[in-house]
């Protein structure tokens, strides 16, 4: 392998285009950005297999580190991250977005790739930290109510990130004795986190990951930034998540696939009350984990298989889920608009937006043709083998988790679509998206198809980890899957437009678990800083008053004497001198000789 | 011949002594030159032992044409030496307070002389007996000069510590009287000697006879609880006296303990007597603590580092009962340390007593504001005092605390750590008053007129000297000072000493000597292996 390309770490290069778009004039910077980017996608094309490997390895602090950790995983990672940041770089430099945008954008990527290629859960935790910390700027960047929300942001991901590096620290000394010292936080080292870590790095992991009620700052923040930002942010941080958590649970377990599942509901049905675009298409990003999550889940039970199928997940679920971030922005764009009540009618406006939204749509609910089609129906295969809760036609329960958060997506989507494109007569009439816009919009919305269709989805199986076992029993295009899709279709089609109504009023009544939580966790944290406040002072006077007796005592003992009833002079005089001194060499008499 | 040097050294001030009275039929003032001649002559002779015994290792010397043990014998060794020294020096530095500051008249330099004289011979016997009588010399100059500003006060002091020295005085003598009879010698080393030939360690007389010496000298060195004389002494004596006796008297009784321990009766008797040295480390740790809390609670100056010596005498008696080579290091480094700290602290207050009027806590509000000097090196030594680095104050503490640990750690019982313990207490309530007097002179004052962070220089007192005093300028930190009852700021007395130098209003010569006693402090806090290196001889010998 050609060495020059496993000693250039790409977020070292997206770090340099990230000064470049700031010190550029904005056509350069942003030509400077895409190329970082695309260089991060040809180089994890080119290293391929062949490039694998442990490169640039060091140490520090005395532990060995891994700076470019190329496998499977992080390849395919580096790939379709390298391609989606180029495309949102395109669409970026079509939409206005502000070079600092872009900027801050670009080295939220350069830590995203950096945690990517980590080897060892140093590397890693620091560019986790780094990750939260870029993205929380790039939040804050556009201000207005996006600072409020940035800030709940960086509170979640700075506990989450306190949580991991707890787990890291515990890992590290759980791992001495079983391994040199310094191979302690080494990925190579050992298979996954150590189980005494495990429940430290659920929940620092989870915070990213979306866990139902860890999850609140999804839809808190992402609708609020700049609409290019929003495309970078629904991306990197949560996938990123979903990766870090196979890399730390690579055996799965039961509890992450069905809290997998259950993020799959929770996160389309509340998709569905949603009418802020950009809040729905974020419910939708937990609901999409959760696919992801319980095909990591089952990687025990049912092997390679899901796996591999939460990987595809994840792969096509960054580039539908930016697709749609990017045309729903378009919309925003061009209209100002952020209730899709207020829009409607807008395929005539705006076809080519129109065009990719039917795209995104299609793949995230796994239309036949699309990629979410493939990746999707591996999940949900892989869930059809588990048989822990039978419920319904002799199907467990994770399975009818599965096929529920799809019927919600159908649902939602078909809401989404329904009221921003059809809905009555345009009553806006903005244009279509810009040029660099389209481009980044066909740049992911062409990989949906391309991966999706029954001719080229082969390719997709290709940049997987596990070709090999899981080629031969990949069948999308069977009977039963196309049935199942159907059927799934036609129950949207049909939930959809007959619970619109009992919707509408649960949207108005039904709010989150943020309702609860921000109130509490306020309340909680004034209360705690008001105890704390006035216990400290209490201590104070208490320290204060106590001293100051003392101090009164000792420089007025007469005085005090005299308050507690005894009158005496306590003075030595000249008699009683004398009797001291004779009482002492009497004592000193009698100890010394007798003794 | 260089022997001779021991009796000339006691002469020379004993004979001085006669010489303000002689002269003084014809001249007012002959008294201080007097002094100054002798003590300049004392310290050469002292300088010139010095050399002799850095040189030839111990001096000794048998007066009249006896020899010992049956004639009064002379010794300087390394420890009498460092006495010496401090003893000459100390005398010849409070000469030049001493004529500012009074008591003035011929018949005080014959006492202050017939005093050194005493010190001198104190420190360079080397017979039981010669022991106490120069101890008696001591005392009655002692008494006469407390008095000798004719104030009630000082006389009721001075009649007290007249009564209470006399008896321990009476003790001492009754102890070497026991001694003698049971060895029927007087001389040192002899008695070392005979202690073992003719009774033994655990000889009820030999016993009898260390405790009423141990008590005697106890008050003499004022160790609680029969340190009452000490503080009324201390604060009624004339400035000029307070210095000398606070930094000599006590010292010289200190150094008579460790003489007559380690000398006379010997690290062995030490060792085969648990009960006395427990008994005396009780003592010395009740005198550490309730000397420092005392002086915690005192408002007076004077009185609050009378009772600090109470404190820092109990370590020396402490190192003395811990009976190892470290502990008694430290203690005869704190010896002549705590001398040099206490002359140091108790000219400074005498001089802002003098220049300032002075004399309570309160009273000096800002004083380093107009007394930045006197201010700075009184704030000097009292940080030595307190044992912070480098200071030949932690020098002492360190090697007295070491070794009590030492001590505990080599079988010693709980004793040790609990000196230790008792120690570091003394020194957190030492930290306390000496921040206090700190407080006092560079933060307390805000509001006042005159005073830090004001502004308004154009009442108070005298502009002459205020040039670099406004440079000194501390930031106000919240003014509620004033509600303490302040007496106001600093104010020179009428017709106070004026230097061109400095704009401290005390006396340029007193002040010279005060910031040179400052700075030997912090410089002497380097010479621990120096320290070291020269009394090894004698710790060497006494430890053998």
């Amino acid at each position: 392998m050609n060495p020059i390309l496993t000693s250039v770490p790409p977020y070292v290069l997206l770090a340099l285009a990230a000064l470049a778009v700031l010190a550029l004039p904005r056509r350069l910077g942003h030509a400077a950005a895409a190329l970082a980017t695309g260089f991060t996608f040809v180089q994890a094309l080119l290293l391929g297999d062949g490039g694998t490997g442990t490169h640039l390895a060091t140490q520090f602090l005395g532990f060995d580190v891994v700076w470019f950790n190329v496998d499977q995983f992080s390849l395919l990672m580096g790939v379709v991250v390298g391609f989606l940041a180029t495309a949102a770089v395109l669409y970026a430099y079509g939409t206005e977005a502000p070079t600092w945008v872009t900027a801050f954008a670009l080295i939220y990527v350069s830590s995203t790739v950096g945690t990517i290629y980590a080897g060892d859960w140093l590397t890693l935790i620091f560019f986790w930290e780094l990750m939260a910390v870029t993205s929380t700027l790039l939040v804050w960047q556009y201000g207005g109510a996006a600072v409020r929300a940035g800030y709940r942001y960086a509170l979640f991901h700075g506990i989450g990130g306190t949580f991991l590096l707890g787990a890291v620290v515990v890992h590290g000394a759980s791992m001495l004795g079983s391994v040199p010292a310094s191979e302690i936080f080494l990925f190579s080292s050992a298979t996954g986190i150590h189980a005494n870590a495990t429940l430290l790095a659920a929940i620092g992991v989870g915070v990213n990951c979306g866990f139902i009620f860890l999850h609140t700052w999804l839809p808190d923040t992402y609708p609020r930034p700049h609409v290019a930002a929003s495309v970078f942010l629904s991306v990197f941080t949560t996938k990123t998540a979903a990766y870090v958590m196979y890399r730390t649970f690579p055996e799965g377990g039961m509890w992450l696939a069905y809290l997998g599942g259950f993020m799959a509901v929770y996160g389309a049905f509340f998709a569905l009350l949603q009418y802020d675009p950009r809040r729905l298409l974020s419910y939708h990003i937990q609901a999409q984990l959760g696919y992801m999550l319980a095909g990591f889940g089952l990687a025990t039970y049912v092997g390679e298989f899901a796996v591999t199928g939460g990987f595809a997940h994840l792969f096509n679920n960054v580039l539908y889920k930016s697709l749609l971030f990017m045309a729903v922005g378009v919309v925003i764009y061009r209209t100002g608009v952020e209730d899709i009540r207020d829009m409607g009618g807008l395929w005539r406006e705006m076809p080519v937006t129109f065009v990719v939204y039917l795209i995104g749509a299609a793949s995230i609910t796994a239309v036949p043709g699309f990629n979410g089609f493939i990746s999707k129906g591996m999940v949900i295969d892989s869930a059809h083998e588990l048989h822990n809760f039978e419920l319904l036609f002799g199907e467990g329960l994770l399975w009818w988790l599965l096929i529920l958060g799809g019927v919600g997506t159908f649902m939602s989507f078909i809401k989404l679509g329904y009221y921003v494109f059809f809905h009555g007569s345009a009553t806006l009439s903005p244009k279509d998206a810009t040029p660099f816009q389209t481009a980044g919009m066909l740049l992911a919305g062409g990989a949906c198809v391309f991966f999706g269709t029954p001719l080229t989805y082969g390719y997709l199986v290709e940049l997987m980890p596990f070709t090999a076992e899981v080629a031969p029993e990949l069948h999308p295009y069977s009977t039963s899957h196309l049935t199942e899709s159907a059927a799934l279709l036609v129950t949207g089609f049909v939930g959809f437009f007959a619970l619109k109504r009992p919707l509408g009023w649960l949207a108005h009544h039904m709010r989150d678990i943020d309702a609860v939580t921000y109130p509490a966790a306020f309340y909680l944290a004034r209360g705690s800083i008001w105890g704390v406040t006035e216990l400290w002072a209490a201590v104070d006077r208490a320290v204060m008053s106590t001293i100051a007796a003392v101090e009164w005592t000792g420089m007025h003992p007469r005085e005090a004497l005299a308050r507690a009833g005894v009158d005496t002079e306590i003075r030595t005089g000249i008699g009683r001198s004398v009797l001291f001194l004779t009482l002492a060499a009497g004592v000193a008499l009698f100890v010394f000789v007798l003794a | 011949m260089s022997d001779v040097l021991l009796p000339i050294a006691i002469a020379t001030p004993l004979v001085a002594a006669t010489l303000p009275l002689a002269l003084g039929l014809k001249y007012e003032d002959a008294g201080w030159s007097v002094a100054a001649v002798a003590t300049t002559a004392l310290a050469g002779l002292a300088a010139g032992i010095g050399l002799e015994v850095a040189r030839g290792g111990t001096l000794s010397h048998a007066l009249g044409t006896y020899e010992p043990p049956i004639g009064i014998e002379l010794v300087a060794d390394e420890l009498s030496v460092a006495v010496l020294v401090l003893v000459a020096a100390v005398s010849l530095a409070t000469l030049a307070f001493a004529r500012v500051a009074g008591p003035r008249g011929n018949s005080f330099y014959s006492g202050y002389l017939l005093l050194v004289g005493g010190l001198t011979g104190l420190v360079l016997t080397g017979d039981l007996f010669n022991m106490f009588v120069f101890l008696e010399i001591v005392g009655i100059s002692t008494y006469a000069l407390i008095a000798a500003d004719r104030s009630g006060a000082s006389a009721y002091a001075s009649l007290k510590y007249l009564v209470v020295g006399t008896v321990g005085a009476s003790l001492y003598l009754l102890g070497v009287g026991y001694a003698f009879l049971a060895t029927g010698t007087l001389n040192m080393l002899d008695m070392q000697v005979q202690i073992l030939e003719q009774a033994s360690y655990a000889d009820p007389l030999i016993r009898a006879s260390y405790a009423l010496i141990v008590a005697g000298l106890g008050l003499k060195i004022a160790v609680f609880p029969i340190h009452a004389w000490q503080p009324d002494a201390y604060q009624r004596a004339p400035d000029a006296v307070t210095t000398i006796v606070a930094a000599l008297v006590s010292t010289a009784s200190a150094y008579a303990l460790i003489r007559v321990s380690y000398t006379v009766f010997t690290v062995d008797f030490l060792a085969a007597n648990d009960a006395i040295t427990t008994v005396m480390l009780i003592v010395a740790g009740a005198s550490i603590l309730a000397g420092s809390a005392l002086a915690a609670m005192q408002s007076d100056l004077k009185r609050m580092f009378a009772y600090s010596s109470v404190a820092q005498f109990g370590m020396i008696v402490a190192a003395v009962a811990l009976a190892n080579e470290t502990a008694l290091l430290g203690g005869i480094v704190h010896l002549v340390g705590h001398g040099l700290l206490k002359f140091g602290l108790f000219l400074g207050i005498g001089l802002l007593a003098l220049g300032y009027g002075a004399r309570e806590l309160d009273d000096l509000a800002s004083a380093a504001r107009s007394a930045p000097y006197t201010g700075g090196a009184v704030a000097l030594l009292g940080l030595g005092l307190v044992g912070i680095p480098p200071s030949i104050g932690f020098l002492g503490k360190w090697y007295i605390g070491v070794g009590a640990v030492e001590s505990s750690l080599g079988g010693g019982g709980p004793a040790g750590i609990g000196i230790a313990v008792v120690i570091f207490i003394s020194t957190l309530f030492t930290l306390s008053y000496v921040a206090r007097v700190i407080e006092r002179f560079y933060f307390a004052g805000v509001g006042v007129p005159g005073g830090h962070g004001d502004d308004d220089h154009s009442d108070g007192h005298d502009d002459d000297d205020r040039g670099d005093g406004h440079a000194a300028e501390v930031a106000a930190d919240g003014g509620h000072e004033s509600a303490t009852g302040d007496g106001g700021p600093l104010t020179p007395v009428e017709g106070a000493a004026r230097s061109r130098f400095v704009p401290d209003r005390v006396p340029p010569a007193s002040l010279a000597i005060l910031i040179l006693t400052a700075f030997a402090t912090v410089g002497l806090g380097f010479a621990g292996y120096a320290l070291f290196e020269w009394f090894d001889p004698f710790l060497t010998e006494v430890f053998a």
